[in-house]
């Protein structure tokens, strides 16, 4: 396939290893022969268009979508099998909740280690420690009681990657995790994973829509549209056959960043 | 009357703590939807000759189950999905009533409560039952909270959503079977909707909606029987008013605020 490389015979396994993988959903293929390698550590961006089977490969790896054909591996073991070990942190596409949802912060994030604690055990005060330690981590210090449903979108973000975070996952897994959160705290919310990357060496995917944005953070990039069109070093995303092949249509680049003259941005404190 | 009041507070704080749910789950249709439908459940035992609370219990399970089972391979919203079998449901039991032989006297208390000539075997069946369930909800409780904030993100963390929902599930029929004992089929879901509503006007925290949603359900259970003794009102009208009082004191309150 153009432009994706062939791991050698010899080199270890990736964290995630897919083989030709195939799915249909309501009679319709919606990914088609994917062959995509993911080794740890790594920060992988997956982008496309609407419809392009982006959330449907996060769901395969989950474990929430059975392939119709193909080898899908998670440290060598299938997506099902090792789907509610405590492996994946995901977030996600975000999801509007009642303002008024008796959660609080912490409660959301203590969520993360529920489903593997077992339903007899409660939250004990050690797991209730490392909830507010994670909070304090992701800038939520002091919100511990606060109803999740009524903190601002960009908030809510950062107690839901505590609580992805909480039981300490191999993989994190975002969907569209920069919905409804301004330009400032998209970039806030990159740095912050990639901090995040570095020190503990997780592996992060993470499906935008945004190819502009997220290039600057992820170390490859996999272009999606039902097949795979490109995947390794983000720049190289950035060709006219790739971005046909993505999007449909031949295309102009519009690059946008903070020091465009031609956008306004605000600074902080004026309106 | 003891025994009423016994039954009846053992069905207040059951329907009190599952009430709360079902506001959250935004499910009131489905708890309608099968609350009406167990009178095909209640015909079916006196069209066999069996006692109908036992055939309504069965039956309110199989429909609950049904319907998720037709809402998602049928690909079907629900809401829809509940509307047929409730009114395939009160169909069914017109029918067979019509074919019963005799029938009147015991149909009316179904439809509207008879709490008062409530035997005490089944007023200590109502309280077991209703102590076996709010035990289970104890331990579901966490897993609950996380199944109604984000489904799939309970799926994916490990929590056995499957069996955690057919708890629920059970649970309601088993409610909607104790209601319909003391306050009939017809006002039952007010029981099933109004204490959780109600206490979610006041609160945000989880342990005091359950309390509140609680002690809303005994209060008007124990106020509408009294005021029904006391006035000779029939008494499943009796404390659904007296409920509805307590949400619009609620509303109130909150709005005002």
């Amino acid at each position: 396939m153009n432009g994706v490389p062939v791991r050698p015979a010899d080199s270890p396994p990736g964290a995630v290893e897919i083989e030709k993988l195939t799915v249909s959903l309501s009679g319709k293929e919606v990914l088609s022969g994917i062959d995509l390698t993911l080794h740890e550590g790594t920060f992988l961006g997956i982008v496309g268009p609407n419809g392009s089977g982006k959330t449907t490969l996060l769901r395969v790896l989950l474990g929430l979508v059975r392939p119709a054909s193909g080898e899908v591996r998670v440290f060598g073991k299938r997506p099902e099998e090792i789907a509610r070990t405590g492996i994946y942190g995901y977030l996600p596409q975000h999801l509007s909740v009642d303002a008024s949802f008796p959660a609080t912060a912490l409660d959301v994030v203590l969520m993360g280690l529920q489903g593997r604690r077992g339903m007899f055990r409660r939250s004990s005060r050690e797991e209730k420690k490392k909830g507010e330690e994670m909070l304090l981590t992701l800038g939520m210090a002091g919100y511990e009681g606060h109803l999740f449903g009524a903190l601002s979108g960009g908030q809510q973000q950062r107690v839901s990657i505590a609580r992805a975070l909480i039981g300490d996952p191999r993989i994190l897994i975002l969907d569209e995790p920069s919905t409804g959160i301004d330009v400032v705290g998209q970039e806030d919310f990159y740095h912050l994973l990639k901090g995040l990357q570095k020190r503990s060496g997780l592996s992060i995917i993470m499906v935008s829509h945004d190819i502009g944005v997220i290039t600057a953070y992820v170390d490859e990039i996999a272009c999606l549209n039902r097949t795979l069109h490109y995947q390794g070093n983000p720049l190289g995303a950035f060709n006219e056959e790739v971005l046909k092949g993505l999007y449909g249509k031949s295309m102009g680049i519009l690059m946008h960043d903070h020091l465009c003259d031609k956008c306004e941005r605000l600074q902080p404190g004026e309106r | 009357m003891q025994r009423a009041f016994v039954a009846g507070i053992a069905m207040a704080v059951f329907a009190g703590v599952i009430s709360v749910f079902i506001v959250l789950r935004r499910v009131a249709f489905l708890g309608s939807g099968i609350s009406h439908a167990a009178f095909g459940g209640v015909a079916i035992g006196f069209f066999l000759g069996i006692n109908p609370l036992s055939t309504a219990l069965v039956y309110c399970v199989a429909v609950s189950f049904a319907i998720e089972i037709v809402s998602s391979k049928g690909r079907l919203a629900e809401d829809t999905a509940i509307g047929i079998f409730f009114s395939a449901s009160m169909a069914m039991g017109v029918l067979l009533i019509s074919l019963s032989k005799s029938y009147t006297v015991d149909l009316f208390g179904y439809l509207f409560g008879s709490i008062l000539a409530i035997g005490s075997g089944e007023a200590w069946l109502a309280v077991s039952m209703a102590a076996a369930v709010i035990l289970i909800f104890a331990v579901i409780l966490k897993d609950l909270l996380f199944i109604t904030f984000n489904e799939e993100l309970a799926v994916v963390n490990g929590v056995p959503v499957r069996l955690i929902k057919s708890i629920f599930l059970i649970s309601m029929a088993i409610a909607i079977v104790i209601g319909i004992k003391v306050v009939g089929i017809i006002l039952i879901s007010a029981l099933l909707v109004i204490p959780g509503a109600a206490a979610k006007m006041l609160t945000q925290r989880l342990y005091g909606m359950l309390a509140i949603s609680c002690v809303i359900a005994v209060l008007s259970t124990m106020g509408g029987l009294v005021a029904s003794y006391v006035y000779g009102l029939a008494p499943g009208g009796t404390i659904v008013m007296v409920l509805s009082l307590f949400f619009a004191a609620s509303f109130l309150a909150k709005i005002l605020r």
